[in-house]
């Protein structure tokens, strides 16, 4: 046993247990202090995973699809080990690995599952060595800590050149940035989607400015389908670069029976479909090829995800007496379309609210202008609900976007205090849906209420 | 008299959008029709034509350094017409990257001068670090209240030369170049701006200054008539308590 990795591992759990009695949870300082110790102490326990590691990363859906990869191994009573998801730079990932075991060492388990912020890729893929790595998309998100969206590409090609021989790469096929990814590789593994696209209930407007042009030589791609924003079937009229075909396909969709039905290597499969949106179609598709890459079988995987539940804030429903909630993160412009696209499917049941929680902190990103480019004139013409609530730090700001989408004043309640306009809204939503859609930080808020409210006994973070 | 319309061009929407600043766009044609002025976006990508003389009102934004790159040389091309409109009176809002275009020069870290449209007298030089945060400058310019407030994220400096004077001082943030407070430019009827947040949303008495401009330059000399803002000063005074407690 090497004596600093030791070292390393018990000194950050003695820090973060001090730091959990002293009420302070989700710290970044076991990984710190560990690293500090020995700084391959993360490269050491990674390399000791039986089956190795898994890094999931993109801009949208990680968390939901990683809850999805996480239940199908589970269910196949693999050990696994994963990380919550606001431990995805390289401090929480060494604080999970460190903290795996109360004990032990090192990790009992196989795997580890792990999703990773898309700029910790380079070093995340460097010190793991992963085994396979899973692109979800790319879609502008907190530009004040990344920069460009093709810096945050470049962060993950080079996290993806850490995989090794024998390792698996599962990519987006319709979305351009994250399968070209994959070009001129033998070891991908595409996942998209096939069936009729909407043309009514996604948002087509301003939403699809992200990355519209060919990765390979900067022309504007052409569509022939197009799911939402940048997502579909494109072709480079200039030099010919097109979606891969991919080896798992999503054929088929119904929203009314909550199902949908999927290619896989040729054989078509039917799958639960639970979580509203076509976004959730790519989140499921791209945990199914996840488990397809890992060895499993198609049987195996939809027999485990049709008990999956989604953790709750991911879309998950609850009952506060005769009112329903209902929870989703919304964090950049796409993400948020689809949100409220999601809320249109659902919201024709009956009378609803929408409560927006708007904060402007360093997770949630500091510059609000994002809320300018979420279609809200698109959704705000399809969507009445009884009445707007809108909170957080920036509340003021999200009631000027709803103005400017023609949202008339009456219909809104401001109030920056999330626990008051919470308690109002849900006694004024009584036997109805309150729609909550907040930032990250402000999604903690939430629930933290909810949960002095008893509402919520325990929660997993993401 | 002429006809009480108008028509905003919105250059480079699809490449020049990195922060919400269509958000600008959308202020200003919605104070417009909420006086029941018609205003009409107009956009226009790299090689479609523009007609000139249908312009009220230019907005621009900035954009990723390979979508500037991208739209370059075709704002140069166009850049002769603009820059004659533009000292003739006729009014633009120039955030971030677009201000710095307008300019005489941007000198990369290599100290490789990519030339601007030569417009603005001002020029830009790449910094070390980016200024990112929350901004509340004061301006000179006739608007009540004075403050302006905003959300600046650029790693360039600009510095101002004779002809072009600040649209504004710093009490938080960095501004054009963190050294000497100023932030922004004016020159004739053009403001450029480094503000993003969006800008004109939480400055409404920015957004009708320029919409007066645009009467002005249509021949139409009337004032606007005042909206009610409570949302929009509200907005506004969430950064201003922000630099009162810093
Ligand atoms: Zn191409």
């Amino acid at each position: 046993m090497n004596i600093r990795l030791l070292a390393a591992v018990l000194a950050a759990r003695l820090v973060g247990w001090v730091s959990r009695m002293s009420g302070r949870g989700g710290s970044s300082l076991p990984g710190l202090i560990a690293r500090r110790v020995y700084p391959s102490v993360l490269r050491d326990l990674a390399a000791k995973l039986e089956w190795g590691a898994i890094l999931l990363t993109g801009t949208n859906g990680k968390t939901t699809t990683a809850a999805m990869v996480r239940h199908i191994i589970e269910t196949e009573g693999r050990p696994l080990l994963s990380n919550r998801a606001g431990a995805n730079l390289i401090l929480g990932l060494t604080a999970t690995l460190v903290q795996a075991e109360r004990w032990r060492i090192r990790p009992r388990a196989d795997i580890a599952l792990l999703e990773t912020d898309e700029a910790t890729m380079p070093r995340a893929g460097e010190e793991i060595q992963p085994r396979l790595i899973i692109v979800t998309n790319f879609f502008r998100d907190q530009l004040d800590r990344y920069g460009e969206l093709t810096t945050t590409v470049r962060y993950v090609a080079r996290g993806i050149e850490s995989l090794g021989p024998g390792g698996v790469l599962v990519l987006n096929a319709d979305d351009p940035q994250a399968a070209q990814l994959g070009y001129g590789r033998p070891d991908v593994l595409y996942f998209g989607l096939e069936g009729e696209a909407a043309k009514t209930a996604e948002a087509q407007g301003y939403d699809a400015m992200d990355a519209r042009f060919c990765p390979r030589c900067g022309t504007e791609l052409n569509y022939a389908r197009r799911y939402y924003a940048h997502l579909g079937h494109y072709l480079c009229p200039d030099c010919g670069w097109r979606r891969p075909d991919p080896h798992i396909a999503v054929v088929r969709w119904s929203r009314k029976d909550h199902e949908m039905w999927v290619r896989i290597h040729g054989q078509v499969e039917s799958f639960q479909w639970r979580l509203p949106g076509i976004y959730n179609l790519y989140n499921e598709a791209a945990a199914i090829a996840a488990g397809a890459a890992m060895g499993s079988r198609p049987t195996a995987i939809r027999e485990s995800l049709a008990t999956f539940r989604p953790a709750f804030g991911r879309m998950e429903t609850l009952m506060a007496g005769d009112t329903r909630l209902w929870l989703a993160l919304v964090k950049n412009p796409v993400g948020f379309n689809q949100v409220l696209s999601a809320v249109f499917e659902e919201a024709h049941e009956g009378g609803f609210s929408v409560m927006i929680v708007i904060n402007d902190r360093y997770a949630d990103g500091r510059d609000v202008s994002w809320l300018w480019d979420v279609d809200f004139e698109h959704w705000t013409e399809k969507l009445s609900p009884r009445r707007w609530y809108v909170s957080g730090l920036r509340a003021r700001d999200m009631a000027v976007r709803l103005k400017y989408a023609g949202v008339p004043s009456d219909q809104v309640t401001v109030d920056e205090n999330v626990n008051r306009i919470l308690g109002k809204a849900m006694d004024q939503t009584g036997g109805e849906t309150l729609y909550i859609l907040p930032t990250y930080t402000a999604m903690l808020e939430v629930r933290q209420e909810l949960t002095q409210l008893g509402l919520v006994r325990h929660f997993r973070e993401g | 008299m002429a006809e009480r319309r108008l028509n905003i061009l919105h250059l480079y929407p699809e490449n020049m959008n990195l922060y919400g600043d269509r958000g600008n766009v959308l202020a200003l044609a919605q104070r417009a029709r909420w006086r029941e002025i018609p205003a009409r976006i107009v956009t226009r990508e790299v090689g479609q034509p523009v007609d000139w003389d249908a312009v009220d009102l230019v907005f621009m934004g900035g954009g990723e350094d390979t979508h500037q790159a991208r739209i370059a040389d075709d704002f140069l091309a166009l850049g002769r017409e603009l820059a004659s409109r533009l000292q003739d009176g006729l009014p633009m809002l120039a955030i971030c990257g677009a201000y710095q275009l307008l300019g005489r020069y941007y000198e990369t870290a290599d100290r490789t001068q990519l030339p601007g449209l030569n417009y603005l007298d001002v020029w830009t030089e790449a910094g070390d670090t980016r200024a990112i945060g929350d901004v509340v400058s004061y301006t000179d310019l006739p608007i009540e209240p004075r403050s302006l407030v905003g959300f600046e994220n650029h790693g360039g400096r600009t510095f101002l030369g004779s002809r072009a004077r600040p649209l504004g001082e710093v009490t938080l943030g960095q501004g054009n170049n963190g050294e000497d407070r100023s932030e922004g430019a004016v020159q004739d009827r053009v403001i450029a701006t480094y503000l993003h947040g969006s800008l004109l949303p939480k400055n409404p008495h920015l957004a009708d200054l320029l919409l007066m401009w645009a009467l002005m330059n249509r021949g139409i000399d009337d004032r606007l008539e005042p909206l009610a803002a409570d949302e929009e000063f509200g907005a506004h005074e969430t950064i201003l308590s922000r630099s009162r407690n810093s």
